[in-house]
């Protein structure tokens, strides 16, 4: 079945290791829709989320790749809907002007932060689930979105999923 | 107490502990503390090639001759972007080689120093894995975990690069040994379901009316030469060789059908498309294998054993999977697997024997090339081929007995490959002849390696097939291009005077009478010799399954002459 799937992968956190990872993943042509790395707690390891929109054999095909590259210490795949898979993305819109109560809505209904309140723009920051961040992205429109930076999903996989795998 | 040494040495050392004795490689300004030190370790010998893509190919014909990691040294910027297309033929045949380059001191990297190129990165898809070493102290570590990674598992090359002032810094000398490769490793599966999964393949075996077995470059790295033979002899079944996996099996035996692909005999081709169990050992089920993916094997379920799980399933679909060395997988194989027959299906198969097509028309073949060479060596000389029709007529008609004893590349298909490599060939088995057989491109793309040969007194009889074209292209433009003879026509030097410029032996030979004393006074030569085989023209490479389509489509003889319309 082709859908999302969360590649999630612990290596060393030096640049090489990355670059080899995401290299491979480019010469192999995976679907690759976001990528995103950060520390863990362990130092010197770190995490790195690739979401592939594929089927479960071709996530499967990334992970076995993966595990060939020196500094992978371990890779796993699994359905986006078998775990939980969030991105934060921070919107600089133009202001709410004369529809301040429109505005306030939005940020109530979806959770929206103010993190930035300049006079001429205003920085909002939001997080969720790709579907949530992109549905929340459209109700900010009407307020003139300047900027967008989105972090890529970062995904764990479900601990009560674990064991229903056959 | 660890005492105080430079990088330089520091990598000498760090070798030493590794078992290298041998060094194939070129100076320059970042790799010159290295070669300072190097003459305090004559345990390194030290080959000065002419080019440095021929230290990567002799490394490559050593690992491949010797089983053990190549070791090839170049500098900074176009020493080590020379290395380039060495690494990626060892990359694509899983050879085992080390790699150190030069790189400009720490502080002027990353702004374009003169000599500066990022060949970690420009290497980074053709190596297993490559490390900047930048401390000194890492250096013993960096070689050690470069051979621990390039020798196990699935070999490939690895490169390291080391900063000039990294050469020259100071760092303790601890004897650190050897170490192990870090990666994560694939789940293989529990030992239960390996059981399982033998017994199944077992049974799949034993219910199998026409199986085939396809052997390649797996068994040859595994050394399982035993275990091949003996499943094939315990079940009868039919063995064929990849072009990697040529002499892997006896030729002479009953049971080994041949090539298969692109240029595999026919019966061969037809035994793949009718079987209905392919047990593939160790390959990779490549594009000039397999033809025409859609039409390949269609009524086959396929075993596939194979060590880098990456490699199941890539280009054909796989019923089993064996996940691990050959040899391993072969005896856990052998334990389960029944004695049986396959009388009728080998009958099948001989049935379809096709006479070789005579493409020869008379004056010096192939075969009886080949056949000279085999019988003035006894059968114990070991051949090193190029790319071209050349190679196909090496790999086929050539009677390996005594296992790896054909070196080609195969994946890559790198025109002058052979004479560098036959190098490393020549000096993994002293004592033993080697031959390198060219065409007459792809002798010209590494002639200068002669002088390295004579240099260091490197004995590789060289076979040059002369036909005054890039033969394999020019059959190309023959059969698909309306015989436009594009850029073919090839003219080459007197090969015998550049012999004597060189102060080799070097003789041409024009007719078939002169072949066997040719090759024989080559041999009896003590040095370097070359032979020079002026073939006919046009000569073809027959059976041909024309690019993209099946193994069941296959160009038996000479196509029509173009009419002009
Ligand atoms: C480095 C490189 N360049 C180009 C090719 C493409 N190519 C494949 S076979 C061939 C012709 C080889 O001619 P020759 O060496 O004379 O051998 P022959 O086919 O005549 O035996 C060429 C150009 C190649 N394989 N490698």
């Amino acid at each position: 079945m082709t859908g999302s799937h969360a590649v999630t992968v612990l290596l060393e956190d030096r640049f090489i290791t990355f670059n080899r990872a995401v290299g491979l993943l480019r010469r192999r042509n995976f679907p690759v829709r976001s990528i995103a790395v950060g520390p863990t707690a362990t130092p010197g390891l770190s995490r790195l989320t690739i979401m592939v929109q594929s089927d479960e054999a071709t996530a499967g095909r990334a992970v076995e790749h993966l595990q060939k590259v020196i500094g992978v210490r371990e890779a796993v795949s699994f359905p986006a809907s078998d775990g939980v898979a969030r991105e934060l993305a921070l919107v600089k819109v133009r202001g709410p002007g004369h529809r301040y109560a429109e505005f306030l809505e939005v940020i109530q209904l979806y959770h929206v932060t103010v993190v930035d309140d300049a006079p001429d723009a205003v920085i909002v920051q939001l997080s969720g689930s790709e579907s949530f961040v992109l549905s929340c992205l459209r109700a900010l429109e009407p307020f003139e979105i300047l900027e967008i930076a989105r972090s890529g999903a970062i995904a764990l996989r479900a601990t009560n999923h674990m064991g229903s795998q056959p | 107490m660890p005492h105080q040494l430079t990088g330089a040495h520091i990598l000498c050392r760090a070798l030493l502990e590794e078992g290298v004795d041998l060094l194939f490689g070129y100076p320059g300004g970042a790799i010159m503390p290295f070669y300072h030190a190097l003459p305090e370790y004559p345990g390194l010998r030290h080959v000065l090639v002419r080019h440095e893509q021929a230290a990567a190919h002799a490394a490559d014909g050593y690992a491949r001759a010797s089983g053990r990691a190549g070791v090839c040294v170049a500098t900074s910027g176009p020493g080590a972007t020379n290395l380039v297309t060495g690494l990626a033929t060892a990359h694509m045949d899983s050879v085992p080689l080390v790699a150190i380059t030069g790189q400009v001191p720490r502080a002027m990297m990353g702004r374009d120093a003169f000599q500066e190129t990022d060949i970690i990165g420009i290497t980074q898809p053709i190596t297993k894995h490559s490390r900047l070493v930048e401390d000194a102290g890492e250096i013993a570590d960096a070689v050690h975990e470069a051979f621990a990674v390039a020798q196990e598992g699935r070999p490939g090359p690895v490169l390291i690069d080391v900063p000039k002032d990294v050469q020259n810094q100071q760092a303790a000398w601890t004897g650190a040994g050897a170490r192990r490769a870090g990666t994560a490793t694939a789940s293989a599966g529990s030992p239960l379901t390996q059981a399982a999964l033998l017994r199944e393949a077992a049974a799949m075996i034993a219910a199998a009316e026409r199986p085939l077995i396809m052997a390649g470059h797996g068994i040859v790295l595994a050394r399982a030469y035993d275990e091949l033979r003996a499943l094939a002899e315990r079940t009868g079944i039919p063995v064929v060789t990849t072009l990697l996996g040529i002499s892997a099996f006896p030729e002479s035996h009953p049971l080994h059908l041949g090539m298969p692909g692109m240029h595999g005999e026919v019966h061969v081709n037809r035994a793949i498309q009718q079987a209905d169990v392919i047990i593939g050992i160790g390959l990779r089920f490549d594009d000039r294998v397999t033809g025409n993916l859609a039409g390949f094997a269609r009524g086959a379920k396929v075993i596939h054993i194979e060590l880098d799980p990456t490699e199941i399933g890539k280009n054909v679909p796989v019923t089993i999977a064996l996940v691990g060395d050959a040899g391993t997988m072969l005896r856990g194989l052998l334990a389960e697997v029944r004695p049986r027959e396959c009388e009728s299906w080998r009958a099948e198969i001989a049935g379809q024997v096709r006479p070789r097509v005579e493409s020869f028309r008379g004056g010096l073949t192939p075969e009886g090339i080949l056949g000279a060479i085999d019988e003035a060596t006894g059968g114990r000389c070991t051949v090193v081929s190029d790319v071209g029709q050349h190679q196909m007529w090496v790999a086929k008609l050539f009677p390996y007995q005594r296992p790896n004893t054909h070196i080609t590349s195969g994946g890559l298909g790198t025109m002058g490959f052979a004479v560098p490599a036959a190098m490393g060939v020549a000096m993994a088995r002293p004592g033993e002849p080697v031959w390198a057989i060219s065409g007459d491109g792809g002798f010209q793309m590494n002639l200068q390696e002669i002088a390295t040969m004579v240099q260091e007194r490197i004995p590789v009889k060289m076979a040059i097939f002369n036909n005054g074209y890039l033969g394999m292209v020019r059959q190309w433009q023959q059969f698909f291009h309306g015989r436009r003879y594009s850029a073919t026509p090839i003219w080459s030097p007197d090969y015998v005077r550049l012999a004597e410029a060189y102060g080799i032996a070097g003789r041409r030979v024009e007719c078939a009478g002169d072949v066997e004393q040719a090759v024989r006074e080559a041999l009896g030569r003590p040095g370097p010799a070359l032979v020079e085989f002026m073939i006919e023209q046009e000569l073809n490479v027959f059976p041909m399954i024309p690019p993209g389509a099946s193994l069941s489509e296959p160009i038996e003889a000479e196509p029509a002459p173009l009419v002009p319309t």
